[in-house]
């Protein structure tokens, strides 16, 4: 599943080889794991600002971090599944948050993962997710059977060395 | 049209006794001032209390009315009130009455043709000898404005004072008003601002609330002029209602101007979006709170 199935979607910048996801590399100690629907996003972006700034992100740097994961899960909830999982976590003097989309959305039959990851996630100036790119550090967007998944990295300007495993 | 059972503060009679429950002091400011510069502009005298004239009188200025000017040439009057309404030994109806008549007095012997007093009714929360009287002044000014051509606009905030003291005092009021409200929850509010004319957007806006926002802008683009999107109290906004208000700026005359008032971070993002290149937007930055 993790191989050749996924594919990077083409509007993403950065180089998406050296991200990595929760699975592989976070799960351990995650910060935050937490489910989302559009009933609670106004506490997941809680969450997240309280995360920031106990992983020592900047005031600016956090209102960008909550933002952007807010992009992120809204996309998910309005042109996925109408729901999602946030994780988060911290590597190498960086921030990661992981949204997954919970899917295609349930009523539409066309909507499989192959081949529209453009179509629902939507790169067009002055949307969220082009909002998500130009403060993102790193952002990438993975679509498999399972649903999309989107990942941006803030760097949190601390010494990497003390926190790598 | 936005949901409101209430009276709107600019089309209240001109002995009305009006009761302005508020639970944003935004709310009371805002409406005092539509309350004063209607006032002024029907050349009435207006007499203005709260706990600090001074402040008082610099968020008038903001909201575009001349306090300065109308204070200097006698027409307007702001007061504090422990000099006013509280006497040095505590608070009384009695007394509290004598200064409001006197008041009504000089309105009339300067020749005005009539007068209107807003109390910001702050001042009744401290603990002072004889605040039980409260009730009784508010029945005694419902007396006094009847056929006197004085109106009275008493407010008081819901989240401070207590559900009692507020049911006590409502029935003495003939109009209760506030601002017509397009969205309220306890994460965003969403009102009519009458002065400057606009709209208010307080706590965190996204794409949830995009019906209600487009209503209050709809709403706010029709009247004449420039208007006002005050976001001052507003800590979140996401993409799509920072472009949905772009997009209300970009639909207005080039003429006229829509002034986005928001904190530097708001500011920042409006600014990221792309919303300062519009020749109708202006970005005004305030401080938090």
């Amino acid at each position: 599943m993790k191989g050749s199935d996924r594919r990077p979607d083409p509007a993403s910048s950065g180089d998406s080889a050296v991200l990595a996801d929760a699975e592989a590399d976070g799960e351990a100690h995650l910060t935050l794991d937490q489910a989302f629907d559009s009933g609670t996003l106004y506490a997941l972006r809680a969450a997240v600002q309280a995360h920031a700034m106990e992983a020592g992100l900047p005031e600016s740097r956090t209102d960008d971090l909550v933002i952007a994961v807010h992009e992120l899960a809204a996309n998910a909830v309005r042109h996925g599944a109408g729901a999602g999982r946030l994780r988060m976590w911290e590597r190498d003097g960086a921030v990661h948050c992981q949204v997954d989309d919970g899917g295609s959305p349930a009523a539409g039959g066309d909507a499989g993962p192959a081949g529209n990851v453009a179509e629902r996630w939507p790169f067009l100036p002055g949307h969220g997710l082009w909002l998500v790119r130009l403060v993102a550090d790193q952002i990438s967007v993975f679509s498999a059977p399972a649903g999309t998944r989107a990942t941006v990295v803030f760097s949190s300007g601390k010494d990497p060395s003390g926190t790598a495993p | 049209m936005p949901v409101s059972a209430h009276t709107q503060v600019t089309e209240l009679s001109p002995d009305a006794h009006a009761c302005l429950t508020f639970g944003e002091q935004e709310d009371l400011l805002d409406l005092t001032a539509a309350y004063v510069r209607d006032g002024l502009a029907s050349g009435f005298r207006v007499v203005v209390l709260s706990d600090s004239p001074q402040l008082a009188a610099a968020k008038l200025v903001w909201r575009e009315i001349a306090a300065e000017t109308a204070v200097a040439a006698g027409q307007m009057v702001m007061v504090a009130s422990q000099d006013s309404l509280v006497g040095p030994q505590g608070f009384s109806a009695a007394q509290a009455m004598d200064w409001l008549r006197d008041q009504l007095a000089d309105s009339r012997r300067q020749g005005y043709a009539g007068m209107r007093v807003a109390l910001d009714m702050s001042w009744a929360l401290r603990p002072m000898t004889g605040i039980e009287e409260l009730p009784v002044l508010e029945e005694e000014i419902a007396a006094a404005v009847t056929g006197a051509g004085m109106s009275v606009l008493c407010g008081y905030d819901r989240e401070r004072f207590d559900p009692v003291t507020l049911a006590l005092i409502a029935p003495f009021h003939s109009h209760a008003v506030a601002a017509a409200t397009y969205y309220d929850d306890p994460v965003l509010r969403i009102c009519r601002q009458y002065v400057p004319p606009g709209i208010r957007l307080a706590g965190e806006m996204d794409f949830l609330a995009a019906e209600a926002l487009a209503l209050a802008l709809g709403e706010a683009i029709r009247i004449d002029g420039d208007i006002t999107i005050n976001m001052a109290n507003l800590s979140f906004i996401d993409a799509s209602s920072i472009r949905m208000i772009t997009e209300a700026a970009a639909s207005l005359d080039p003429s006229r101007t829509m002034v986005l008032r928001c904190r530097p971070a708001i500011e920042a993002r409006f600014a990221q979006l792309g919303a300062d290149r519009l020749p109708q937007v202006s970005l005004v930055g305030v401080d938090e709170g």
